[in-house]
């Protein structure tokens, strides 16, 4: 059974509230329970309520971060991927213990690969990478196989849902918006592989149906540096178009504070 | 005219594929080499207000956009405008240029060559597919070859490619006629898509695009009967 119950409110409550009189709108300061974002204070409603928000670990899958997998296939450096591999796990450990609700999804397919398209497919085998190839890690973005499955340093415990989805977004063709609707969702804190693909569909996915999003900036990261910075870049536009970015320690820090 | 030096072996040994789009990254478009008219519908995100000042396109890229516009409509293709609704509260204070104002509405304000016959969908978020009938509309019609092109590259632009991608169709951005929000994003944004071997699909030039049209449709007026398989 997974705890229903989030944490309640914190019991220690030191500090009194924070001045009454300044209204709250009047400048971009950071309420207590809010965290250090760019380019608001995030969320932007007050302060973060752990019972209206999910973590979503995106695709931190042997195929994405692990040696032999596709993207080590594909020759790209391993180390960017993984870079943000630690601090999502310390982030996933605080997010348990405070009962926020954790979702994790992993891109793959059929093992028939009836549900990829036959131009990915192509396109996959036109780099020497291709899906439901035999690689070292199985066969190559297919479910059930060892490389499709997430790292050892953030799995899944129990209870908590593993979206399986067949494309780089994880609301198209999967059943995470229900998830998040029946759950009474409305934040989402983002981690994963990789930026400018995988965690910045989704982020614009969520976006779109009014989740309000927040991209930690150190557990993520992307094949190629400079798109890793361009999709955080991306994220802050026009005042925030897809939402807001933040360092992991400024999230902890604003947790810790409620 | 591009042999300088070399006399010997740069014969052009393959005349250019009639039904693939020259010169585009990072594999020739489409994939499968069977690019037709009948499959190809040019979809515009950011076709209102908001978007066209907020990303605009400078005078050569409206130029582009009108030649993509008449090639695809004269080789049968389907040109989709899509709008999207205006910017959030929390994000208006620091973008004005989103706002929708009271003057202009929808696609109506367009300078750009428009043909009644045209649908224009309305999006419920930046992903031109996300709340709108754009999929409907392009599966009725038949079209899985989609030309991307409009105002809001790391915006609209970004979020139709990808879901369209998500679903299957077969993309490709025009470069030449896509206006980006920032500098700083805009060669990024272009970067992206063709990470992995073509991750969201591939990138081209309108005059390209308009060269290959061009010739699908003499091909097909010269021999009345085939569509399938294009012959030289």
């Amino acid at each position: 059974m997974t705890d229903t119950t989030t944490a309640p409110e914190s019991t220690l409550d030191p500090s009194p509230d924070p001045s009454p009189d300044s209204s709250p709108d009047t400048s971009p300061g950071i309420g207590v329970g809010q965290v250090a974002a760019e380019p608001y204070a995030w969320p932007y409603d007050g302060r973060i309520d752990v019972a209206r928000t999910a973590l979503i670990n995106i695709d931190w899958q042997t195929d994405f971060c692990g040696p032999g997998g596709y993207v080590d296939h594909m020759g790209y450096d391993l180390n960017l991927t993984r870079a943000g591999l630690e601090p999502t796990a310390r982030v996933l450990a605080v997010a348990r213990e405070v009962g926020m609700f954790v979702i994790h999804t992993r891109e793959g397919h059929k093992a028939d690969l009836s549900d990829c398209p036959p131009n990915k497919l192509w396109r996959s085998q036109q780099i020497g990478a291709g899906i439901g190839d035999l690689g070292p890690c199985g066969r190559i973005l297919v479910r059930g196989e060892p490389g499709w499955d997430i790292v050892p340093e953030v799995y899944p415990i129990d209870g908590e849902p593993i979206v399986d989805k067949p494309g780089k977004g994880a609301f198209y063709a999967t059943d995470l918006d229900l998830l998040l609707r029946t759950r009474g969702i409305t934040h989402i804190i983002l981690t994963g592989i990789t930026t400018d693909v995988c965690v910045h569909t989704t982020m614009r996915e969520a976006n779109d149906r009014g989740y309000e999003c927040l991209l930690l900036s150190d557990c993520t990261g992307a094949t190629d540096h400079d798109n890793y910075l361009a999709a955080l870049e991306m994220v802050k536009m026009q005042g925030g178009v897809f939402g807001a970015v933040a360092p992991s320690d400024a999230l902890l820090g604003a947790l810790q504070a409620l | 005219m591009t042999d300088t030096t070399r006399t010997g072996l740069d014969v052009d040994e393959a005349p250019p594929d009639p039904c693939r789009v020259a010169g585009t990254v990072p594999y020739a478009w489409p994939w499968d080499g069977a690019l037709a008219g009948r499959r190809v519908a040019l979809v515009l995100p950011g076709n209102d207000p908001g978007w066209r000042r907020a990303a605009p396109l400078d005078d050569a890229a409206a130029h582009r956009l009108a030649l993509a516009v008449a090639a695809v409509r004269a080789a049968g293709g389907l040109v989709v405008h899509v709008s999207h609704p205006p910017a959030p509260a929390r994000v208006l204070p620091a973008n004005p240029a989103r706002r929708v104002d009271g003057s202009s509405s929808g696609t109506d304000a367009w300078p750009g060559p428009r043909d009644e016959r045209d649908p224009c969908v309305t999006a419920a978020g930046l992903d031109g597919f996300y709340g709108s009938p754009l999929d409907a509309l392009l599966r009725a019609h038949g079209r899985d070859q989609l030309v991307l092109a409009g105002w809001g590259l790391e915006g609209p632009v970004h979020s139709t490619l990808r879901s369209a991608n998500d679903q299957g169709y077969e993309c490709l951005l025009l470069t030449d006629a896509v206006g980006a929000i920032t500098p700083a994003t805009h060669q990024p944004a272009l970067s992206i898509v063709t990470m992995s071997g073509g991750i969201f699909g591939a990138l081209g030039a309108t005059d390209a695009l308009c060269a290959a049209l061009a010739s699908l449709v003499s091909s097909t007026s010269s021999s009345h009967s085939a569509s399938s398989s294009v012959q030289p």
